[in-house]
């Protein structure tokens, strides 16, 4: 990491609004998921950069059900960080997910991650969330402060949700439009069950950057 | 959702397996018997073995599968097959023994929800046939390595040997040491079992028993500690890598195990290799087990209700882990009853102050009464389980305690509400109803202040959302103070009209009109919420600390989201974001100093201190809550001061974020 790309990163957040463009991360160039090609550069990322098993089957998954929501970041034409959603009912709800987030260490702290993520959240908000979910390790304190500038909340804490045996937070965001909806506050307490079929595995859960 | 791909080897786990079955695996030499011909070695290899399964143990109650650790031992496997290594066969036994009681301990308390690959064992030989005489087996096996000691120690110091007797191995310099070192390991099995067993007796009765074994267990593995240093000096080609990660007290890799063997049974193994902890760490973690299990084991089965659930509070501050916490459900809860002794009735009458003579009324058979019991018992299960899971758990009975709340309003009025004059007994059910109805408002607060203060002890709140957490903390704390207060005066006026021809009667109106300590402890909780609240709130309306924006949406959501299974349970009624923001708007430092609710709290924790001189618990809070509200004054006087002085003070407010923390981890 640069010196000069830190203090450009400090003074965003400062200011506490993210803020894309700085001289580092013009030269970043986000493109959404484009088809079978940008399958292996996703794969090989995440493979490199999380720990947790994924098969084939699980990127072919969300990449073919939800093309919209994944996203590449590159770097003068080499891949750098990649984000993998999914959105769907979930208990009366239309929620988002956030599977993977990566960006490789090279490239990390320049705000590439949160240029990722937002474009996400941008599409899940536009397509009728109204929240998004994720978990992330509670030791990844980069992540953790990433997506409390977004606005997420702890949701709650799962023990040992990691086959590291690190504890998780479920984060939350919920979008500002409850109060339009007359038939909220809808059931939410169920979701206990973090093995439900729409959810990842422990096995599967990805780690965020 | 899950995918798996066979033939991957990160995601089939059969793949890497090197032996498709156990058989294959002791045909090729995996664990061989005996260990090795070559005595000396044999009995080293068997202290490794022994060492081996304590860090795999130790590691499993950690929330592994018993499949990948104390399984992964090809010997534990084939429970006949070491029939003829007295010494290793013995040590088998007692441990197939052990798991299988924590098995039933565990699966029976269900504390382990979340943890549930604790207790999958189908395909494993948890029992094998005469495990139950594995302690006949192991006390045998234990006299005579003691003879074999006795018998070195004597021929050393020149003494005549009294019986022959074999030496345990051939190399005499070494027969001491390895002999304390195997005496010291086989008991601290035996007592290890002795405890679990007598920890399983009903109604606590087994509990005195249970801490003498505790006190061997503790010594026994202080010589377990104290042998490394014999058996590291004693060993040959132990590799110094990593001397820290080291199974066993040699450091050498010891033989017989095979953690990817199960894998292709029917146990399940998720399908990566898992770190085991170290001997050390096994150590340690054991010694905290003990120490936990010590200290329900002193615990005086408390009737009532209130000192229970202060107990289990205190208790999980250790935060104790699966077994300890399995144990301390297993004494609280038996036969639906509080300790197997005490009917749930009971214990819902006496702590709702009702006199000892309702505890056998008919009114228990009513359908509402018998549910709110079975809440009691849900209740005391669910302060066992773990910091994450119990949070969640009690964010979901607070409804249920709602809805229970007004059913019996409801059957209440039914039943007397328009009756205008009560025979005896009516008159007595009518009594029943009020003061339940009282406590199970108290309760349902209680329940709410807990799941609050939990967050804090989860991390789950940011510093820019204390602001929103105390105050609701706060509106917690005054109603439950409420209630409680409320519950206390009731029971007290029914005690007053018994007593009415005391002449004395003035002072007893002096005595009962003073605030009881309990109520007055929660006063002092409230002051330090309000004065937290306020201050927070003054540090953002003057000087915009904590209030950074949010990219896609604003406090109101975050306090929707914190507050959700509060507010849709009522509690408290008629609360919302809009009466947060009243109430914090106009927090002003000038103001905060007028009523300075710090220096309340300082004055209150000290009036009552000498009201809890029985219960250092209590008084160690009340330090406790002494400190963080003497912090704050100095912190609320500084702040103040800068404050006229700078416009801007984002360092200052990162230490009075610690003292706040502090004081609800209380």
């Amino acid at each position: 990491m640069e010196p000069s790309s830190i203090s450009k990163e400090k003074d965003k957040e400062e200011k506490g609004v993210v803020v894309e463009i700085d001289a580092s991360s013009s030269e970043i160039e986000y493109v959404s998921y484009g088809g079978e090609h940008h399958l292996p550069l996703i794969m090989g990322l995440v493979d490199q950069e999380l720990s947790e098993p994924y098969s084939i089957f699980t990127y072919r998954y969300f990449v073919y059900l939800w093309p919209h929501l994944s996203f590449l970041a590159f770097h003068r034409g080499k891949c750098v960080g990649t984000v993998v959603c999914k959105m769907g009912e979930h208990r009366d709800t239309f929620r988002g997910y956030i599977a993977m987030l990566v960006v490789i260490k090279p490239y990390r702290g320049r705000g590439i991650a949160t240029g990722l993520v937002t474009r996400s959240i941008q599409v899940m908000m536009e397509s009728g969330c109204e929240e998004v979910t994720l978990e992330a390790e509670v030791t990844n304190k980069g992540a953790l402060a990433l997506y409390g500038r977004l606005g997420f909340i702890r949701a709650k804490r799962l023990f040992r949700y990691y086959l590291n045996g690190v504890d998780a937070f479920r984060l939350k965001l919920l979008f500002p439009c409850r109060e339009l909806c007359p038939s909220l506050p809808r059931d939410a307490d169920n979701d206990d069950n973090y093995m439900i079929h729409d959810h990842l595995t422990p096995e599967e859960c990805p780690k965020h950057v | 959702m899950s995918a798996l791909e066979i033939m991957d080897p990160k995601m089939d786990s059969g793949i890497v397996s090197k032996y498709y079955s156990v058989d294959e695996a002791i045909e090729n030499g995996a664990a061989p018997l005996p260990i090795s011909l070559d005595k000396t070695r044999d009995v080293q290899c068997t202290i490794d073995i022994m060492d081996h399964i304590l860090a795999c143990e130790a590691t499993w109650h950690r929330g592994h599968s018993l499949a990948q650790t104390v399984f992964s031992c090809i010997y534990l496997l084939r429970p006949d097959r070491t029939s003829s290594h007295a010494l290793l066969h013995s040590y088998c036994r007692v441990i197939r023994a052990t798991c299988k009681t924590v098995v039933s301990v565990v699966s029976d308390t269900r504390t382990h929800e979340e943890e549930d690959l604790f207790t999958m064992a189908y395909g494993l030989a948890l029992s094998g046939d005469g495990d139950e005489k594995c302690l006949t087996l192991l006390n045998a096996v234990e006299e005579t390595i003691s003879r074999q000691l006795r018998a070195c120690k004597a021929q050393t110091s020149k003494k005549r040997v009294l019986e022959d007797i074999e030496p345990l191995q051939p190399n005499l310099d070494l027969e001491e040491g390895y002999c304390k070192a195997l005496l010291c390991r086989l008991r601290f099995r035996k007592h290890f079992f002795h405890v679990l067993m007598c920890m399983k007796r009903s109604q606590g009765r087994g509990l005195e028993l249970a801490r003498k074994h505790i006190a061997s267990c503790m010594s026994e593995l202080e010589s377990v500690h104290k042998s490394g240093e014999f058996l590291r000096s004693s060993s040959s080609g132990t590799c110094e890598d990593g001397i820290e990660d080291r199974t066993t007290a040699s450091g050498r890799e010891p033989i017989g195990f095979d953690p990817s063997l199960n894998s292709r049974l029917s146990a399940p193994t998720p399908p990566r290799a898992i770190k085991l902890l170290s001997w050390e760490k096994a150590l340690e973690y054991f010694v905290k087990l003990l120490h936990d299990l010590e200290v329900i084991c002193s615990y005086s089965l408390d009737p009532s209700l209130e000192g229970v659930l202060r107990f289990v509070v205190q208790f999980q501050k250790s935060q104790p882990d699966l077994i300890a916490r399995a144990h301390l459900q297993l004494l609280l809860v038996q036969d639906g009853k509080l300790y197997g002794r005490d009917p749930i009735f009971t214990v819902i009458t006496k702590a709702a102050t009702l006199p000892e003579a309702t505890k056998n009324h008919d009114i228990q058979k009513n359908e509402y009464i018998a549910q709110l019991g079975q809440l009691v018992i849900n209740l005391l299960k669910i302060l066992c389980t773990n910091a994450a899971w119990q949070r969640r758990k009690l964010g979901k009975i607070l409804q249920d305690w709602r809805v229970i709340y007004v059913q019996l309003e409801l059957e209440f009025r039914k039943q007397f509400g328009e009756v205008a004059s009560h025979s005896n007994d009516e008159h007595l059910c009518v009594k029943i109803f009020q003061h339940i109805l009282i406590w199970v408002e108290e309760q349902t607060y209680w329940i709410a202040s807990r799941f609050l203060i939990l967050g804090f002890e989860l991390e789950l709140f940011s510093p820019n959302e204390y602001c929103m957490v105390y105050w609701y903390i706060y509106g917690v704390l005054v109603k439950l103070a409420e209630k409680a207060h409320l519950r206390m005066t009731l029971s007290s006026g029914t005690a007053k009209r018994k007593g009415k021809k005391k002449k004395d009667s003035l002072k007893d109106v002096a005595i009962e009109s003073r605030i009881p300590p309990s109520i007055m402890f929660l006063q002092c909780h409230i002051c330090l919420a309000e004065g937290l609240t306020l201050m927070l709130a003054a540090l953002r309306n003057e000087l915009n600390v904590l209030q950074s924006p949010f990219l896609y949406n604003t406090e109101h959501e975050r306090f929707i989201q914190h507050f959700e299974l509060l507010q849709k349970a009522c509690i408290p009624d008629q609360v919302s974001y809009t009466s947060f923001k009243e109430s914090t708007t106009y927090a002003s430092f000038p103001t905060l100093v007028m009523y300075n609710y710090f220096k309340d709290a300082q004055r209150l924790a000290k009036e009552i201190k000498s009201s809890f001189h029985n219960d250092p618990d209590r008084l160690a809070e009340l330090r406790r809550l002494e400190q963080v509200a003497e912090h704050n004054c100095v912190a609320l006087n500084v702040i103040c001061r800068i404050a006229k002085a700078f416009e801007s003070l984002r360092c200052k407010n990162c230490n009075i974020d610690v003292s706040s923390i502090s004081f609800l981890k209380n």
